[in-house]
């Protein structure tokens, strides 16, 4: 480590090394509150969105305990609708959205050879609004005034459905907070992603034109481009819910003409988009993960990028997919069968240019590669159950059940946590300048992918048995028991798998192998700088001729751009 | 104004300008979620939260106006050499033949269409034959075919299906022409895409997997038919189909396709000199 | 010919990084970003309005109480020209015209925000609409006010430059941040034609 560290104050090289002074402690957490710098914002994103993985974790593991045996009380139902609600606002919310700028703030810059991000300061806002935003949802609570004054958090599930948000039905602040805090935390998504934008077009070095940008900075591009557009409509639809709740008004109010659906209506708008908002930054991961893992060029690079703008053109138009049940005309029903099912064309080109980069290649399956081929698996599943969740009539059957909930878990966990673990096993050496450890690793791998399996295939059946979401119990003669005692036990595999990954974390950053810049022979910018990478990223502005700068270098006889 | 980080490039030794470290971010981010939290708990914290948010705002605009605040941090001279161990290149050698799935060459349209005409009329002779041998009478396969068009056809006896129905014969023949010729062309497509045997292929197996399909799933599609149906016959016929429909494609010349030209002329580009070496063959 | 064509393509791909490397402005991008985002919350507070359109359950309707703001609005989308002519006038360098033309800017944007005031206060005191009162209310008062909050916010970024041209900070250089706010200016007016014609032709 000693051939890479910069003499900067609090660079994470350095910090845990000072005496602890009180003085000391003082100086690097004021050098982190007061950071601007985008690697040590994307730390703090990464740090955040971990957290409160855990956090939305320990949610989900109640849940299951919960729902281990018919007739259970292991918790109130109260805290139970508490639960579930924190649990999805937190992972799409804190965890999803965080993720994605995490990844983006370390790595765009590096990646386009740039010092930083294109507004410095403002992506310090961003991250700190975000911050704050998911303490107000937590400080509910303690904070949140419900029915019998105590603490109450939100409980009207994350979709927060109208009539049920209104002040009849739920009184005091719990939904309230639901909706301050996230139009708080959609502030910083909203400067984050304008940041992200504009530093991929503006901030990049010299011959990085836009087909050579990695393909990694161009899905993110596409990610903040439909988050700009994706998350101010919940932002207005909650500015709606709080101008009925304290105001007065009359949006969602049926019995003064309003309506409630459209509240649905306006949630989905921004609530489908936002599941591609979510996975477009999995798939960037896996686009660098897979060709270093495959030693082979990324196939059908401009495929990759015109999917991918694909993907966000027709997501905005699935939204009422998931309001089959509430009633359509015919007209609107076969419209959004067929456009959903239209999001499998981009999607499925993805897939197959991820498994033709892997074909003939020489692959090397460390564990970044293995969550990333665990990825693609799962993912083709996710999206063959999503293509027989398209389809209405099948809908009408499954709306609401846990064949839902299996869906889309198996898109989120199997698809953009596979890869969120891939990417931090993959870029973790280049953050702290040590490896994590490979044995920790498969250990890591294959309780999870164990741990995975056994929940979200099992738990396709119980939705089919008829089993709706968001229930509190069950009666033992439905016959849901036996699968619902495996399903809670594959999720405490995957907690174990999470632990795992957690010492992991901590032990490798103290006792990892030393990583050196470029351990993975790997082909990006980032991968010439040092580990971790000084404040300024590269001493000298770097030039770049082919998408793979450094296999340029590495190869001089058989450079890319002779091909490009 | 973007100047200011980026073009600074100096070489080792010197210093590079970064944006300093500030701590209004953090200060605006919190009055702002004060700003929101006073909304639920009191209007005192939203007005300390405005007071935060109107300080840091201004704050914030001392340091950026008229010149961004900047440090300069001193470069460590540090050369980074970039190598790989794997230093041998392979290419992935794919021969001219391998095109399993983009053939060079395909049998005109027409071809198809052809074919799954002569294939329809060669089919029709072992159906007839089931229903002369089977119920004494040939319009048995017509009706089964064409019962789905009659109108107030509900469960039919064995009689009334062998006799003859002028709107079933209507019927049948639409369905067997419409499916006959899009089978063929289907066919036509497919052919030189199938790996060696074509007509093998096309003829036996094909149908064979495809009677399965209907197998499985015509209880749902129309339950009468699979009622009654002989699936023995069924192959029989829709072997007839393929060995026929694929004997008249493949007898058909082929012509070239797309893939063989370079990509100039299959975009279409029109340019003197271009055409000289290609342009005789495409006629 | 086609040995040429190799030949030139061989010597272009050389030749490709010393071309003269130019980007968008970040500042540019960025304020494209914020307005396709504002975009967005004002899609769905129009589509809002335009669904709830004569879905009031009791008065007062549009028909009853809204006037035609016609002064108003010719003051905002005249300012659009003037915060024009400013951007042209500081990019030459004219920074007394620019100050001028700037000023009447936010003079006419002011007009307009006290039209609406105006206007709030009639419905409010002699008409008895407001926010709670029906659905048009509640649509109503959300929707321009929406709007009216970013002309707020528009004439306090006008007001700051005002400010700063007046004590002489602003020179030619800072001609391209002008344009950048008066990206926004402009936003702000053409959503104000949407918002007029929803509200006060398709809505009454």
């Amino acid at each position: 480590m000693a051939d890479s560290t910069y003499p900067m104050p609090g660079s994470l090289a350095e910090a845990p090394r000072q005496r602890w002074s009180q003085a000391a402690i003082l100086e690097w957490l004021h050098s982190w509150v007061t950071t601007v710098d985008h690697k040590k914002l994307g730390i703090l994103y990464m740090l955040y969105s971990i957290f409160f993985l855990l956090v939305g974790g320990v949610e989900a593991i109640l849940i299951r305990i919960q729902l281990m045996q018919p007739n259970l009380h292991f918790i109130s139902p109260q805290v139970f609708n508490r639960l579930f609600t924190m649990h999805g606002t937190t992972m799409v919310f804190l965890v999803g959205m965080t993720y994605i700028f995490g990844f983006a703030n370390y790595l765009i810059p590096l990646m386009i050879g740039a010092r930083d991000m294109a507004f410095p300061r403002l992506n310090a806002l961003s991250f700190w609004l975000t911050f704050f935003g998911g303490l107000l949802l937590y400080y509910s609570f303690i904070g949140g005034g419900g029915l019998y004054g105590q603490g109450n958090a939100p409980d009207v599930g994350w979709w927060a459905y109208a009539p049920l948000t209104s002040r009849a039905f739920t009184p005091g602040h719990s939904t309230d907070y639901w909706a301050l805090s996230l139009i708080v935390t959609g502030f910083g998504t909203i400067g984050a992603s304008v940041n992200v934008v504009a530093t991929a077009l503006c901030m990049r070095c010299k011959g990085m034109t836009l087909m050579r940008l990695p393909l990694f900075v161009w899905l993110n591009v596409v990610t903040s481009a439909l988050a700009l557009i994706t998350i101010t409509p919940l932002t207005a639809a909650q500015i709606m819910l709080l101008i009925d709740r304290y105001l007065g008004g009359h949006f969602f109010d049926t019995q003064a003409g309003g309506s409630a659906v459209v509240w649905a209506h306006f949630f989905w708008i921004f609530g489908h988009p936002e599941v591609y908002v979510l996975v477009l930054p999995a798939f960037a991961i896996a686009n660098e993960v897979i060709p270093v893992f495959s030693r082979k060029a990324i196939f059908g690079y401009p495929a990759m990028a015109a999917a991918s703008v694909a993907i966000a053109f027709v997501s905005l138009g699935v939204w009422a997919h998931h309001m089959f049940t509430i009633g359509m005309t015919s007209v609107g029903n076969a419209f959004f069968v067929l456009s959903t099912m239209l999001v499998g064309i981009p999607t499925g080109i993805k897939i197959f240019n991820w498994i033709a980069t892997m074909w003939g290649g020489k692959i090397r399956f460390a564990t970044p590669m293995l969550f990333c081929t665990g990825f693609l698996v799962q993912f083709l599943l996710a999206g063959l159950t999503g293509i027989m969740l398209s389809v209405a009539p099948w809908d009408w059957q499954l709306h609401n059940s846990y064949f839902v909930i299996a869906h889309f878990h198996y898109v989120l966990v199997g698809g953009i946590v596979f890869c969120i673990f891939a990417g931090i096993y993959y870029w973790y050496p280049k953050v702290t300048g040590r490896m994590l450890s490979e044995t920790l690793g498969k250990w890591h791998f294959w309780l999870f992918v164990i741990g995975f399996h056994i929940t979200f295939d099992l738990m396709h059946i119980p939705g089919l048995l008829g089993m709706p979401r968001s229930i509190y119990t069950y009666e033992a003669n439905r016959g849901w028991g036996t699968l619902n005692m495996i399903i809670s036990i594959g999720g405490l595999i995957q907690a174990v798998a999470v632990l795992v990954f957690a010492v992991n974390l901590v032990w490798s950053y103290f006792k990892g192998k030393e990583a050196g810049n470029d351990p993975w022979d790997a082909w990006t910018l980032e991968w010439a700088a040092a580990s971790p990478p000084p404040a300024y990223n590269f001493a000298t502005d770097p030039v770049v001729t082919s998408r793979r700068p450094l296999w340029d270098l590495k190869h001089p006889e058989d450079p890319d751009w002779k091909y490009e | 104004m973007e100047t200011h980080e980026q073009s600074n490039s100096s070489p080792h030794g010197e210093t590079i300008h970064l944006p300093a470290p500030t701590a209004w971010p953090i200060v605006m981010a919190f009055g702002v979620t004060l700003i929101f939290a006073g909304f639920v708990t009191n209007m005192i914290v939203s007005i300390l939260g405005a007071v935060f948010f109107v300080t840091s705002a201004v704050g914030w605009f001392r340091q950026v106006l008229p010149h961004e605040a900047h440090e300069d941090l001193p470069v460590e001279a540090h050369d980074i050499t970039i190598a790989s161990t794997r230093t041998h290149v392979t290419r992935i050698e794919i021969s001219e033949e391998h095109r399993a799935h983009l053939p060079v060459e395909t049998y005109p349209i027409l071809s198809g269409i052809k074919g799954g005409i002569a294939g329809g009329i060669a089919m029709i002779f072992p159906a007839l034959l089931y229903g002369i041998l089977s119920h004494h009478s040939i319009w048995y396969p017509v009706n089964l075919l064409g019962g789905a068009g009659v109108a107030n056809w509900s469960n039919p006896t064995t009689q009334d299906i062998a006799a003859f129905h002028i709107q079933g014969l209507i019927v049948a023949t639409i369905i067997h022409i419409a499916t006959s010729v899009l089978v063929g062309l289907l066919y036509g497509a497919m052919l030189p895409m199938l790996p060696r045997h074509p007509i093998v292929l096309g003829g036996i197996i094909a149908p064979l997997l495809w009677t399965g399909l209907l197998h499985s799933t015509l209880g749902i599609i129309n339950p009468v038919l699979d009622d009654r149906i002989a699936w023995g016959w069924f192959v029989v016929s829709q072997v007839a189909f393929g060995m026929v429909a694929g004997f008249v494609v493949a007898r058909q010349g082929k012509i070239r396709t797309g893939q063989s030209m370079p990509f100039v002329l299959r975009m279409g580009i029109e340019a003197s000199g271009l055409h000289s070496g290609e342009g005789e063959d495409r006629h | 010919m086609s040995e040429g064509v190799e030949a030139m393509s061989t010597i272009a791909l050389v030749q490709e990084p010393e071309h003269a490397f130019t980007q968008p402005s970040k500042g540019r991008v960025a304020m494209f970003c914020v307005i396709i985002a504002e975009s967005a919350i004002f899609t769905i507070f129009v589509v809002a309005y335009i669904y709830n359109i004569g879905k009031s359950l009791y008065g007062p309707t549009p028909r009853q109480v809204l006037e035609i703001p016609i002064f108003n609005s010719i003051c905002l989308l005249s300012s659009s020209l003037t915060i024009w002519l400013s951007e042209h006038a500081i990019e030459r360098g004219k920074v007394k015209s620019f100050g001028l033309w700037w000023g009447l800017t936010f003079v006419l944007g002011a007009i307009f925000l006290a039209g609406t005031g105006v206007e709030w206060h009639k419905l409010i005191y002699e008409d008895g609409l407001t926010i709670s009162t029906n659905l048009f209310g509640t649509t109503f008062y959300s929707l321009v006010g929406l709007h009216a909050s970013h002309v707020i916010i528009g004439l306090i970024a006008l007001l700051t430059v005002l400010l700063f041209t007046v004590t002489g900070h602003v020179r030619q250089e800072h001609a391209e941040r002008i344009q950048i706010l008066a990206l926004y200016w402009h936003f702000v007016d053409a959503v104000w034609i949407i918002v007029f014609t929803v509200v006060y032709i398709l809505g009454r």
